[in-house]
C-alpha cells in the first residue's frame, strides 16, 4: 500500500496533474479506497467541476469517484441530484455557482459520485475548515484541469502530482517537463524567521537587506518593473515577490547581476518557463519559497486521451530516476 | 417608491443603505423592497417597533438571546424560489426539502431569542415545528435530510441489499436496478412531501419575511445606537433642530475636522437657499433629503430633534448627469430631469431638491428659467430647496443663506483641509435679492493663481 500512510500524517491533501487526463481521479479512488480500509473519517471535495463521466473537452470515459460510508463530500446541486449512492445532506452553502449551491452531504451507502466544488482557493479553505469542524480527519481535494494554486502550502498541506502520457508522448518530454514542476515543488524554503517577516506583506516587489529585514521598492507589481527608476538591488540581492514569479522577472534580474536570490511564497506562485529558469540559474540565481509543498508522491497514467500508451514499467522507472523519487502507476496500484 | 428606486438619485441616500448592517440576503432584499411610508399610523407602529428593538440591543448586545438572533440570520437563506415552487405544486428536491426542514428549525431558535428579547409581540414568528416534525420521521431533532428509510417501507429491504452489493463488489447491472428504483421512490417521496409541504406555503412564507424584517429592525436599531438618532414627530412642516448629514461627519471625523449640525425650517412651497461656494449648500440639500427618506423608511433621523411631514416622494436634481454617449448635455440632462420633477409635483406632494439649475448655460436664459421653475413650485403643496447663485431673482418666496466665511480669518494658511474652521454653516432668514460675491476670496483663499485673481477683481471695478 504505497503512499497512503504518508497522507495520513496531513489534515489536507490535493491531487494536481501536470495537465488534464493524467489520472487525478483515478489516484483519487485509490487513495479513498485505501483509506476506507484503515477507517479515516474522510471529506472530499474538488476545484471547479470534476467527476464528469465523460471528459468534456476530449470526450473519453472518465472514472468516477467511488465514496464510501462515513465520508462526507462537497458538490453542488446539480451534481448532488445524479449521485449514485445514499447520502444525508448536512449543509448547503449559500455561495451559489453555476451548478447551485455546493451542499455538504454524509455517505450512508457506498457509491459513485461527480464532485465539483469552489472556483477560488479562498472559499476552498473555508470548506477544508468546515469539514474539518464536521470531524473529518483528512480533506481530500481533486484538482481541475492543470490548476496548481489548490496545491499552494497555505491551502492544502500536502499534494500529489499526477503526470502521464498526456503530457507528452514523448516519454524524455514528459520527464523533462515532469521534472521542472518538480523541481520548482522542492526548492528550498527560507529560514522561519525571514517566513514570518516576509509573509505578511501583502503586494509588490520587496528587497531583503543582509540582516534579513524587508524593504519597500516601491514596484507595486512586478509587472511594472522595467518602470523604475531606483536601483533594485540597492538592498543587496536578495528580493521577495510577493505576487506571481514570471519570466520576465526572472529575464530582467538575470540581465541585472549575477547570484540574486528570488523569494516566492511558494511554487504555485511561479508562472515560469524552463528556459527562462534556466538563463537565471547559469547567472547563479536562486529561487526560493517562503513555504515548501509537502509532495506525498507522483503517479503516473501511460494512457494519453488520445490513444496512445506509453510502456508503463520503463516510463516510471525513467521518472523515479530523473526525479530521485519513487513513481506509480496509477493503473496498477 | 421604493428604497431601490430612491437610492438611484444622487442624494446620498446609498450611504445609508451601505451602513445598514444587515446579516442576510433575505434581510436586504427586505430593505431595498420597503415602501416609502406617508402613512403617520403605520410610520408611528414601526417607531414604535424600532424603539424595542433599540432597547432590547442595548441591554443585550453581547448576551444570548441577541447573539443567537444574530446567528439565525446569518444563516438564514433566502428560499423565495423554493417557496414559490412550493406555491405552485411545483416537487422539491432533496436540497430544497432540506432548506426548508432548515428554516423551519432556525425559525424556532428565532422565535426563542426574539422572546428573550422581549420582542416577540412585535416580531411573530409563526410555529413551524410541524413543517420539521414533516421532514424529521425519525424524530432526531437534526437539521440533516435525506429521504429517509422510514419515508416509504420498500427503502429498508432495497438499501441493505445495494449496501450488500456495493461493499461486496457484486453484480453492477443489479446495482444500477437498485438505483433506479431507489431514484424513483425517492422522487415519489419527494412528490409526496411537496404536497404535504404544500399548506405550509404561507406559514413559511410569512416565517421568511419576518425574520428578514427581524434583520432590517435589528439593522436600523443598531443604526440608530451608532449613530445617535432621534426619534421624528410627524407635523405640518419639517423642522430640524442639529440637523446632521452622516456621510460628511464621518468624513470629518476621520480628518479630525469639526462637523456643525444645522437647524431649518421648512414650508410647503419654494425656499431658496443662498450662500458662498464651499458654504454647504449641497450638503444641506442631502441632508434634508437623507433625514427626509429615512423617517419614511421608518427609521431614526440624524438630527437632535425632528418634526418631519409626511410627503409622497423625494425628487431631486443633483450632481451632473452629463452624458456625452446619450448625447447629453449638463444642460439638456438637468432641464429634462426638472421637467419631470415639475410634472410629478403637478398631482404629487413631495420633498423637491434642486441643485444651483440652469448654472451650465447662459445666465440670461439661466436666471428666467430659474424664475419660472420657482414661481411654478411656489404655488405646489410640495417642499422645495432650490439652491442658486443668481442674484435679483425678483421671486416671492422665502430665502435662507448660509452664514459662511466668517470675518476673523486669521493669515494661517489655508487649504480646502482646514478652510471649514472659517465657514459658519448654519443659516439665516435673508431679506435681501442679492447673493454673496465670494468667488474671488475663496480663490485667493486656496492660492489660485494671482494673475487670474487680480485681472478679474479689475474687471469688476471697470463694470
Amino acid at each position: 500500500m504505497p503512499f497512503v500512510r504518508d497522507i495520513l500524517n496531513h489534515n489536507s491533501l490535493s491531487i494536481v496533474g501536470l495537465e488534464k487526463n493524467t489520472g487525478k481521479t483515478v489516484c483519487l479512488n485509490y487513495i479513498l479506497k485505501r483509506l476506507n480500509e484503515l477507517g479515516t473519517h474522510v471529506g472530499v471535495t474538488s476545484i471547479g467541476v470534476d467527476g464528469e463521466q465523460v471528459d468534456s473537452v476530449f470526450a473519453t470515459a472518465k472514472p468516477e469517484v467511488v465514496l464510501y460510508e462515513g465520508t462526507h463530500f462537497i458538490t453542488s446541486e446539480q451534481h448532488y441530484m445524479k449521485r449514485q449512492t445514499v447520502s444525508v445532506l448536512e449543509y448547503v452553502d449559500s455561495h451559489r455557482t453555476a451548478l447551485g449551491p455546493l451542499v455538504t452531504a454524509r455517505v450512508l451507502v457506498r457509491g459513485k459520485a461527480l464532485l465539483s466544488g469552489a472556483a477560488t482557493t479562498g472559499i476552498l479553505r473555508t470548506q477544508i475548515e468546515q469539514l474539518g469542524s464536521m470531524g473529518v480527519d483528512l480533506t481530500i481535494v481533486d484538482g481541475a484541469l492543470s490548476r496548481l494554486s489548490l496545491a499552494s502550502p497555505t491551502v492544502t498541506e500536502a499534494m500529489i502530482l499526477a503526470t502521464g502520457a498526456a503530457v507528452s508522448a514523448n516519454v524524455k518530454q514528459l520527464v523533462s517537463k515532469t521534472k521542472f514542476l518538480h523541481n520548482l515543488i522542492l526548492l528550498d524554503e527560507v529560514d522561519s524567521d525571514l517566513r514570518e517577516r516576509l509573509s505578511v506583506i501583502p503586494s509588490g516587489l520587496w528587497a531583503v537587506d543582509d540582516d534579513g529585514l524587508p524593504h519597500d521598492l516601491g514596484i507595486a507589481s512586478v509587472f511594472l518593473i522595467d518602470r523604475s527608476e531606483q536601483d533594485i538591488l540597492r538592498y543587496g540581492k536578495t528580493l521577495f515577490a510577493s505576487g506571481a514569479v514570471s519570466d520576465r522577472l526572472l529575464r530582467i534580474l538575470a540581465a541585472k547581476e549575477k547570484g540574486i536570490t528570488l523569494i516566492a511564497r511558494d511554487f504555485t506562485k511561479l508562472f515560469i518557463t524552463p528556459e527562462a529558469y534556466v538563463e537565471f540559474t547559469r547567472r547563479d540565481g536562486r529561487l526560493m519559497v517562503l513555504q515548501r509543498s509537502k509532495l506525498i508522491a507522483v503517479t503516473l497514467n501511460p494512457t494519453s486521451p488520445q490513444g496512445f500508451l506509453l510502456d508503463s514499467a520503463s516510463t516510471c522507472h525513467a521518472l523515479a530516476d530523473a526525479l530521485q523519487t519513487p513513481v506509480y502507476d496509477v493503473k496498477k496500484i | 417608491m421604493k428604497i431601490k428606486e430612491l437610492i438611484k438619485q444622487d442624494a446620498g441616500f446609498q450611504y445609508i443603505i451601505d451602513s445598514m448592517e444587515l446579516m442576510s440576503a433575505a434581510g436586504r432584499r427586505k430593505m431595498l423592497n420597503t415602501e416609502f411610508c406617508a402613512d403617520a399610523d403605520t410610520l408611528r407602529a414601526e417607531w414604535q417597533r424600532l424603539d424595542q428593538a433599540i432597547q432590547a440591543t442595548k441591554e443585550f448586545k453581547f448576551k444570548k438571546p441577541y447573539i443567537d438572533l444574530r446567528h439565525c440570520l446569518m444563516c438564514l437563506h433566502d428560499l423565495q424560489g423554493t417557496l414559490a415552487s412550493l406555491a405552485n405544486h411545483t416537487a422539491l428536491n432533496e436540497v430544497e426539502l432540506f432548506e426548508i426542514k432548515n428554516l423551519a428549525q432556525m425559525a424556532q431558535t428565532a422565535k426563542g431569542a426574539i422572546a428573550g428579547l422581549g420582542l416577540a409581540e412585535f416580531l411573530p414568528i409563526p410555529d413551524t415545528t410541524e413543517v420539521f416534525a414533516l421532514l424529521d420521521p425519525d424524530h432526531t431533532g437534526i437539521a440533516n435530510f435525506y429521504i429517509y428509510d422510514s419515508y416509504d417501507p420498500r427503502l429498508t429491504p432495497l438499501r441493505r441489499e445495494l449496501n450488500a452489493l456495493q461493499t461486496s463488489e457484486g453484480d453492477p447491472i443489479r446495482i444500477s436496478e437498485l438505483l433506479a428504483l431507489q431514484n424513483e421512490i425517492q422522487n415519489e417521496v419527494c412528490l409526496r412531501l411537496s404536497d404535504q409541504l404544500h399548506p405550509w406555503t404561507e406559514t413559511l412564507v410569512t416565517t421568511l419575511e419576518q425574520m428578514a424584517y427581524a434583520d432590517f429592525l435589528l439593522a436600523k436599531a443598531d443604526l440608530a445606537l451608532r449613530w445617535e438618532l432621534t426619534r421624528p414627530e410627524i407635523g405640518d412642516t419639517i423642522e430640524y433642530k442639529g440637523l446632521i448629514n452622516p456621510r460628511l461627519k464621518e468624513r470629518n471625523e476621520k480628518q479630525n475636522l469639526r462637523y456643525q449640525p444645522v437647524d431649518i425650517t421648512l414650508q410647503p412651497g419654494v425656499c431658496l437657499i443662498t450662500g458662498a461656494n464651499m458654504a454647504g449648500k449641497t450638503v444641506l440639500l442631502k441632508s434634508v433629503g437623507t433625514a427626509q427618506m429615512m423617517a419614511q423608511l421608518g427609521m431614526y433621523v440624524p438630527a437632535s430633534k425632528a418634526i418631519v411631514r409626511l410627503l409622497e416622494g423625494i425628487v431631486t436634481s443633483i450632481g451632473d448627469d452629463q452624458d456625452e454617449m446619450n448625447g447629453l448635455s449638463s444642460y439638456a440632462a438637468e432641464i429634462i430631469k426638472i421637467s419631470d420633477i415639475l410634472r410629478t409635483c403637478r398631482s404629487h406632494e413631495m420633498l423637491v431638491l434642486i441643485d444651483e439649475p440652469a448654472r451650465t448655460t447662459n445666465p440670461v436664459e439661466g436666471k428666467a428659467l430659474v424664475q419660472s421653475i420657482i414661481k411654478i413650485l411656489n404655488t405646489l403643496n410640495s417642499f422645495t430647496l432650490i439652491t442658486t447663485h443668481y442674484s435679483q431673482l425678483g421671486a416671492d418666496c422665502r430665502r435662507l443663506r448660509v452664514k459662511g466665511f466668517v470675518e476673523d480669518m486669521s493669515d494661517l494658511p489655508l487649504n480646502p483641509q482646514n478652510i471649514n474652521r472659517f465657514i459658519d454653516y448654519s443659516l439665516t432668514e435673508d431679506n435681501s435679492d442679492d447673493v454673496p460675491h465670494e468667488a474671488l476670496r475663496i480663490a485667493t483663499i486656496l492660492q489660485c493663481d494671482l494673475e487670474m485673481i487680480s485681472l478679474a477683481k479689475k474687471m469688476m471695478n471697470e463694470e
